[in-house]
């Protein structure tokens, strides 16, 4: 499965998760909250959004269902389960320690 | 995993499985809808129609792309890719009908053979024995090694010492076989019978099928007059009557009342004559009629015992040896130093299975060889098909299939193909294993617990696994690399790529080779042994030899002894060799107590006897024994056996006459080394009382105790002078012995009502059944070692033919340019000649290798027999080069035109 090069491995999940954790919605309302969100600096194809997707549904972190959509026409919508807000709350908590370990090694000052 | 994730997952993954239409249109439909937002949202953008569409699309980056990733999520991919290639793969098979049927035969064949060898291995060697604890039964044996005696049998204050004194066993009994006159029933019988201690059953926890076992109750001083019986006398001679329990059956023509009956599956643990005991009885061996038990009174053959929970055999063994040397510190008189007398215990299935262990593990090697044979040439088979492939693969290739995708379709194929192979094998297996169990001689214990059960079932499967990953694996890398290679290039005309192939091919074709020399040295090796035993000068001349076996009763109540005085014997074989001579067509008959190469009365240190020479002072520090053979006078002459010097018994060496002796080669060289033996006083045992026999004679050795077995000095004495109860008579007949059998029986019959005669055969044959183990290996291994042969042949033939069929276009140039036909043969032989020299090379280095694990199975012949290891690699060459003629034939009629325009 082809991945995002410019997103650190696993991170497309969470932020998924986190997109998702707000509201439901479809696939298409998902890449165009992420670009939003992040202010068009993740960029994430959506030739790798939807198999992302699926693979958290797979997970049983997200579940989808079919709505009619203000188009008129039939759209899958994704919301989080509860395994997907325990899921998104571990993932945020390694996040949070994994970059203030980071930045604390960046911030150092240069002797 | 947490199983509260697997609430949500499993069925998500069912419904990917069994719902995968409809979740693939959902797939379509999700991703259309996206196409929908994403043109309208370009649109928006100020493009056009057409020019937003495309963009949309080229965002998602390859729609059926994205699909299959998707469809990758939902990790079940695999199942649905497992039952397509099991599709692809059976349509296959079917389309290359003849391809599949040989190479299912040949795996039918491998895995059916491997199986039921390892039925057999499994019940004899592997399984433990049907008892419970199986583990805590040790055999316990004595031996002297200050006197190179194994197996001393045990006096009854020695059995009391492992019972009380060594606080090891639980409890320990005495297994004493015989054969035993059964009459009473329609007609006479020779069984095989156990006298064991009251507790033998109850510590191999057995359970009667009826009536009850031996128990405390039971014991007695002497023998106890009660008996059980196995299952198979009772259907044989009781018709399976219910109510056979208290009846009452003669044995040796005293008494017991039948307590019980054994269930089918119980055998005795031990060593047997026949293979199956049928008669157990139970004694103290202290009294009547065995001899007031003292130390020196050593009349027990074996013992088994069962350890106590939690003590190991080496502690018992420990503890044991101990005891041992306490034992002979307490009773110097009845324990010499010198004879270093040791006890020993061993796990009873090891003393059990222990000497056929060598046999069968050789014929597990063999049948081994031969799977990985069967899987190297079908994967070679397999290989010419991949060549044949290549542009599928490339297709598939071009088309987005994954490496490890290609390798598993093609694995699919191959396993799908060995567990078809496999289940045929299971099939023969089935169908072969009581035609097989046939062959197998009788004197391999446990026979009767074999079967195919789940753990031979088990071993099969994982037998056709692993042929399958060996000969599929090979192909599969190899086409998948080809094609990945060659992408869709050419196609299957261009020879650069098969170079590697070829390479491949050329291996396994060598390593086929060299399996099939380590099996054909095997069986020649075998073969050789077994042909060496049949020439094998056995001392005396089989031809035209009839014997009889006719055991005399030992009653145990002196009053029911028809034989009970010399005398009495004296007159009745006497009177049997009148009855004997007078039946037309008999030359001469003789008696003999020991009819060579037959072991009917498992044959131990007690029946070869303690003797002492006046040449060698009875305080002698080494012990004498010989084997000594009951015979009466005419028995050299219808052995025509050559008497060296002296001269034979005569009727007048009898009772009340000087006691005389003839003794074979061995014995003379081993206790008269320096001295003329002619006229020296031998005496039995070393009590000065016992009366000296005088050496008359001198014979040439006779094989008595096994054509493999040499060295073993022999004192033959006149039956008329020390009667024997177990007889055997021997006639000079031209006559065969099926028709003098009706008169023997008769005439033996007509003295004796009451005696069995049985195992009626010309000395040929017996001699012939003495060596039916090493038959039935050189049979086996030789019959594996010429389906290796031929299926070596057919590998290197189809290799050579393949390779033919793939150059056609460069021998057809090679024609055109000048080559003559010689050179074309030349070429393919060539290839031919090195892959068989390369195959055998490396074949008999493995066997050069390998060979003294054979040793234990061999006689007479070298593990590195310079004529096997000549003559085989001669063989199989010349087989090699043979089929490596007639690819090689048809390559010389490539037309050049014919190719170069194919071409």
């Amino acid at each position: 499965m082809s991945k995002p090069s410019d997103l650190v491995q696993g991170t497309l999940d969470m932020l998924l998760l986190k997109i998702l954790a707000l509201e439901p919605m479809n696939g298409f309302a998902v890449s165009q909250r992420l670009k939003q969100m992040s202010g068009d600096v993740l960029q994430v194809s959506d030739g790798s959004l939807y198999p992302a997707l699926h693979k958290l549904e797979q997970e049983g972190w997200i579940t989808a269902e079919w709505k009619t959509s203000e188009y008129g026409r039939r759209a899958k919508y994704y919301s989080l389960t509860r395994l997907g807000r325990r899921q998104l709350e571990k993932e945020a908590d390694n996040w949070g320690r994994l970059s203030s370990a980071i930045s604390r090694v960046i911030k150092l000052k240069e002797a | 995993m947490r199983p509260e994730h697997w609430m949500f997952t499993i069925p998500l993954r069912l419904r990917s499985l069994f719902r995968g239409a409809q979740a693939n249109q959902e797939l379509d439909d999700e991703l259309r809808d996206h196409l929908v937002r994403k043109t309208q949202q370009y649109v928006g953008q100020g493009m056009t129609q057409e020019e937003a569409h495309l963009r949309a699309r080229l965002d998602l980056g390859g729609i059926e792309q994205t699909k299959e990733d998707c469809r990758d999520a939902r990790r079940v991919n695999w199942i649905q890719d497992f039952v397509q290639d099991l599709h692809v793969g059976l349509r296959m098979l079917r389309k290359s009908a003849g391809f599949t049927v040989v190479a299912t035969v040949t795996l039918a064949l491998g895995i059916g053979a491997t199986t039921a060898i390892f039925s057999i291995v499994n019940a004899v060697l592997l399984s433990p024995l049907p008892f419970p604890e199986p583990d805590r039964l040790v055999r316990i044996t004595f031996s002297e090694p200050g006197l190179g005696l194994r197996d001393v049998p045990f006096s009854v204050p020695e059995l009391d010492d492992l019972r009380n004194r060594a606080g090891v066993f639980t409890d320990v009994s005495t297994i004493a076989s015989n054969s035993v006159n059964l009459t009473g029933a329609d007609h006479p019988e020779r069984l095989e019978f156990l006298v064991t201690h009251s507790n033998y059953f109850s510590m191999l926890g057995a359970t009667p099928q009826i009536g009850r076992l031996f128990g405390p109750q039971d014991f007695a001083l002497g023998f106890a007059p009660v008996t059980v019986i196995s299952d198979g006398l009772w259907r044989r001679a009781y018709g399976a009557d219910r109510n056979v329990i208290g009846r009452t059956v003669r044995l040796d023509g005293d008494p017991y009342t039948i307590v019980g009956v054994l269930p089918p599956e119980f055998r005795h643990p031990g060593p047997t004559v026949s293979g199956n005991v049928e008669v157990f009885q139970t004694a103290g061996f202290s009294a009547d009629p065995a001899p007031p038990p003292a130390r020196s009174t050593r009349i027990m053959p074996s013992s088994i015992g069962r350890l106590k929970p939690g003590i190991t055999v080496e502690q018992a063994q420990a503890r044991l040896t101990a005891m041992a040397t306490e034992i002979c510190h307490d009773y110097p008189a009845d324990y010499p130093a010198q004879d270093q007398w040791t006890i020993e215990i061993q796990p009873l299935q090891e003393a059990l299975v222990g000497n056929v262990r060598p046999m069968l593990l050789v014929l597990l090697g063999a049948v081994i060889l031969i799977v990985f044979i069967v899987s190297l040439n079908i994967a070679n088979l397999l290989l010419a098909r991949a060549s044949g492939r290549q542009q599928e693969m490339a297709v598939r290739c071009a088309l987005g299939a994954t490496h490890s995708r290609m390798i598993r379709q093609m694995l699919t194929e191959s396993m799908l193909l060995s567990v078809i192979g496999g289940a045929a094998g299971v099939l023969t297996a089935v169908g072969t294993i009581g035609f097989l169990l046939r062959l197998v001689p009788s004197n391999i214990p446990r026979l009767n617990e074999v079967r195919i059960d789940w753990v031979v079932l088990a071993f099969a499967l994982a037998i056709s696994v692993l042929t399958g990953l060996a000969f599929g694996l090979a192909p599969a890398f190899q086409s998948a690399k080809a094609a990945l290679s060659s992408a869709i290039r050419e196609g299957a005309r261009g020879s650069g790529s098969s170079a590697k192939t070829g390479r491949l091919r050329d291996a396994l074709i060598v390593s086929e080779l060299a399996f099939a020399v380590v099996l054909m040295v095997a069986a020649g090796l075998l073969l050789r042994t077994l042909r060496g035993l049949l020439e094998e000068n056995p001392g005396f001349n089989p031809t035209q030899v009839v014997a009889a076996n006719l055991p005399l009763p030992e009653p145990n109540d002196p009053k029911a002894d028809p034989y009970l005085s010399l005398a009495q014997e004296t007159s009745f074989n006497r009177e049997l060799l009148r009855r004997m001579r007078a039946i037309p067509g008999i030359e001469l008959a003789a008696i003999t107590s020991d009819l060579p190469t037959t072991n009917l009365r498992l044959k131990d240190a007690q029946a070869i006897g303690a003797l002492s020479t006046e040449d060698s002072p009875i305080d002698s520090s080494l012990d004498l024994r010989a084997e000594r053979i009951r015979i009466s006078p005419d028995y050299f002459k219808v052995m025509q056996a050559p008497l060296l010097r002296g001269r034979f018994f005569a009727e007048g060496d009898e009772d009340g006459k000087q006691p005389v002796a003839i003794i074979d080669e061995t014995t003379a060289r081993k206790y008269w080394p320096t001295r003329d033996p002619l006229g020296r006083l031998v005496r039995f045992g070393q009590a000065p009382t016992l009366p000296p026999r005088m050496v008359v004679g001198i014979v040439r050795d006779i094989k008595n105790d096994g054509l493999d077995i040499a060295g073993v000095p022999h004192i033959y004495v006149p039956i008329y002078q020390s009667p024997d109860r177990d007889l055997s008579v021997v006639l000079r007949t031209s006559l065969p012995a099926k028709v003098l059998e009706p008169q023997i029986r008769h005439e033996i019959q007509s003295i004796d009502p009451g005696l069995p005669v049985f195992g009626i055969s010309s000395m040929n044959d017996v001699l012939d059944r003495s060596l039916a183990s090493r038959r039935f290996s050189a049979d086996v291994v030789g019959g594996f070692a010429g389906l290796a042969l031929l299926l070596a042949s057919i590998g290197i033939y189809g290799l050579l033919a393949y390779m033919v069929g793939q150059r056609s276009r460069e021998i057809g140039l090679r024609m055109a340019l000048g080559a003559r036909r010689w050179d074309v043969l030349k070429l393919i032989l060539t290839k031919g000649a090195v892959l068989a020299g390369v195959g055998i090379a490396v074949g008999v280095i493995v066997s050069a290798a390998t060979a003294s694990m054979m040793a234990s199975l061999l006689y007479g012949v070298h593990p590195h027999d310079p004529l096997v290891f000549l003559a085989v690699p001669l063989l199989l060459f010349a087989v090699a080069v043979l089929a490596s003629y007639l690819p090689a034939r048809r390559a010389t009629k490539v037309d050049p035109i014919v190719a170069l325009r194919e071409a």
